[in-house]
């Protein structure tokens, strides 16, 4: 390389869990299904981290590597609409409105290395190697620098699951699970011996897809899959293991221990219930479809004064923010209010579906908040609020056995940490940690 | 719409100019646009054979490149221009002819080109071996208002790479960032994965 090496500055290892709550972490290390990671969190601070608003990767993750809320970054979920024609768009790393920590790190002549973070396709030049997670559909464009893709090809190397045969093909997924996991560990092994870093990020992926199909497996000890699930488990754990190995091996516990953190994006929990917000809002009568069977919210009809997007959000079709918007900006507050309160009453068999409804001042702060939707609202345990409009009924059971929880992640690490964290602190505290 | 333009590396020998055109080259040659670079130790063995390092010599080779620039950059084609053009005023004067013009400075302090100083030339010129060397023995004339510096001392070459293709994107010389979002393709595979996965 041409520019300047330190070698005795301070570094950083990020071993990022998609989608595993603090709970189950705790509680698979206390019983042993995790033994690296309960030896670890020993020397540590194992806290409750609360996630993006909504709980998903994409804004969780686009709130870690920025530091930033999502009303700076501009990131609000997987989805997005196109304010004229209404079609779901899907924003990519491009749009992100705010600078990486990597990037910073950069400017300061320190170097990183990141594999398969989420939410960073097509990947951009980073000081360093950039690795993207999930969304990414093509390896192609998921490298940086280029010349990365032939080694990564060598060790087979896959950025996620075949998540179109997990649905039926359970066994298989947990099979496609664990040679996903030995990839990551093969790449993880190949950057650390070729590279040269200041920071280092691994993110595994696989816990998140295990979560989503098979949390049951996780959580009951009757389930059938519940040992398999664990083996799973016992993996992550030596990876994780192995990530902590080579971060200390030929240096001190004392100059490096307290850079070495592992986090998750969010939490899970067992999903009951899907409820269709979309149908909801229609059979309420804020929205109606030009069409007898819609397929996404550009099929909404004129006068429609609300819609939904993945995962509970939802926003008012206000004149002079949507092509067809109908709700005029004096009337916004007393519609949104109106929608709030009535939500908020929904309940299942007599349970309360919502557990929390946050405007979008409450839940955003900077210049994209605008971009925001207007409510964004989070289900109680078990009630997975979703933006389909394909379905006419409310609540229907689904072939997912996990749902993601907000304020229930997981963050370990020896940096002194906020009290109460939330997942846009963290890059902060690295910052620090490595003097930038 | 005119798509060519001239990124002009200045700096001393040994500061990065070549190996950042050489990269840059290559990112824009992905971003789908035409690129030539001229390489001032390349074109001393061509364009500017027999020239010496007078200063009215290399004033004349500074020129020439300048004006096979301007050739390029009429011609839709982007020109990646790496010398040391000592001189402010041959550097401004091209800027002048070209019009569509971007001078990135490479910035890098005398102790770490000493360090780095591949090829020993810095060595040698302090020795009193080398007449001419610019930074040593010859003037060199920092850019007033170039349009990026770059500090290679201290940064990553991404970092340096990065602030230039930002630049370039906010001057809407090269695509933006925020364009180089999916291909429909993957727009559709995206897609059907969030709806695997319920997003959607």
């Amino acid at each position: 390389m041409l520019f300047r090496r330190d070698h005795h500055r301070k570094r950083a290892y990020v071993l990022g869990l998609d989608g595993v709550p603090v709970g189950l972490l705790r509680r698979l290390a206390a019983e042993g299904a995790m033994p690296r990671v309960a030896e670890i969190l020993g020397t540590g601070n194992l806290k409750q981290m609360r996630a993006s608003l909504p709980p998903v990767s994409s804004v969780s993750w686009s709130s870690f590597m920025t530091g930033a809320n999502p009303g700076e970054h501009g990131i609000f979920g997987f989805t997005d609409v196109d304010p004229q024609s209404y079609r779901l768009r899907f924003p990519a790393f491009g749009e992100l409105a705010v600078p990486t920590f990597w990037d910073r790190l950069g400017e300061a002549g320190r170097r990183c290395c990141i594999i398969n973070q989420p939410a960073t396709y097509p990947a951009r030049p980073v000081a360093g190697i950039l690795i993207s997670g999930f969304v990414a559909p093509d390896l192609t464009r998921s490298v940086y620098p280029a010349d990365l893709l032939r080694p990564l090809e060598r060790i087979s190397y896959r950025v996620d699951v075949d998540t179109v045969k997990a649905r039926d093909e359970l066994d298989r997924l947990l099979d496609d699970l664990d040679a996903l996991l030995e990839t990551r560990l093969r790449a993880m092994d190949y950057l650390w011996k070729q590279e040269a870093w200041d920071y280092f990020e691994v993110v595994l992926t696989g816990t998140d897809r295990l979560h989503h199909f098979l949390w049951n497996a996780v959580e009951r000890q009757d389930d059938p899959r519940h040992a398999r699930a664990m083996r799973y488990y016992r993996a992550v754990d030596a990876v994780i293991g192995e990530a902590w190995d080579q971060f200390h091996h030929g240096r001190s516990a004392d100059s490096e221990g307290d850079g070495f953190l592992i986090l998750s994006d969010h939490g899970f929990t067992t999903l009951r219930q899907e409820v269709r917000l979309n149908a909801w809002l229609r059979e309420h009568g804020y929205l109606s479809y030009r069409s007898a069977e819609p397929t996404s919210v550009a099929d909404i009809a004129p006068g429609s004064q609300a819609f939904a997007l993945d995962p509970g959000r939802i926003y008012i079709n206000l004149q002079g923010r949507f092509g067809s918007g109908c709700v005029k900006p004096e009337e916004l507050a007393e519609l949104r209010t109106e929608i709030a309160s009535q939500l908020s009453q929904l309940a299942f068999r007599g349970e309360p579906v919502v557990a929390h409804i946050f405007t979008n001042a409450e839940a955003y702060r900077g210049p994209r908040s605008p971009s925001g939707p207007d409510l964004v609202v989070l289900g109680t345990n078990g009630f997975d609020l979703k933006g389909t409009t394909r379905a006419n009924e409310v609540f229907a059971s689904t072939h997912f056995q996990g749902m993601h929880t907000w304020d229930d992640a997981l963050v370990w690490c020896a940096l002194p940490i906020a009290e109460n964290p939330e997942i846009s602190d963290l890059a902060h505290v690295i910052l620090d940690h490595l003097g930038v | 719409m005119a798509r060519g333009f001239t990124l002009w590396f200045t700096g001393l020998s040994g500061a990065g100019k070549s190996t950042l055109a050489s990269q840059l080259c290559d990112v824009l040659l992905e971003r789908g646009m035409k690129v030539e670079v001229l390489d001032g130790d390349v074109v001393r063995q061509n364009l500017s054979k027999g020239l010496g390092f007078s200063k009215e010599d290399r004033d004349t080779n500074i020129r020439r490149i300048g004006f096979v620039c301007h050739l390029l950059t009429r011609n839709d084609v982007v020109a990646v221009a790496a010398a040391i053009s000592p001189y402010r005023s041959i550097r401004d004067e091209n800027r002048k002819l070209i019009g569509r013009f971007v001078e990135v400075y490479c910035k890098c302090d005398l102790d770490t080109l000493k360090q780095r100083d591949p090829k020993g030339l810095y060595e040698k010129a302090l020795r009193g071996e080398l007449p001419n060397f610019t930074g040593v023995s010859d003037p060199y004339e920092a850019p007033a208002n170039p349009e990026v510096t770059v500090d290679t001392a201290a940064e990553e070459e991404a970092a340096s790479l990065g602030k230039i293709l930002q630049k370039l994107e906010e001057m809407g010389y090269v695509p933006a960032a925020d364009e180089r979002g999916y291909t429909d393709g993957e727009e559709d595979a995206i897609k059907e994965r969030l709806r695997e996965l319920g997003y959607i």
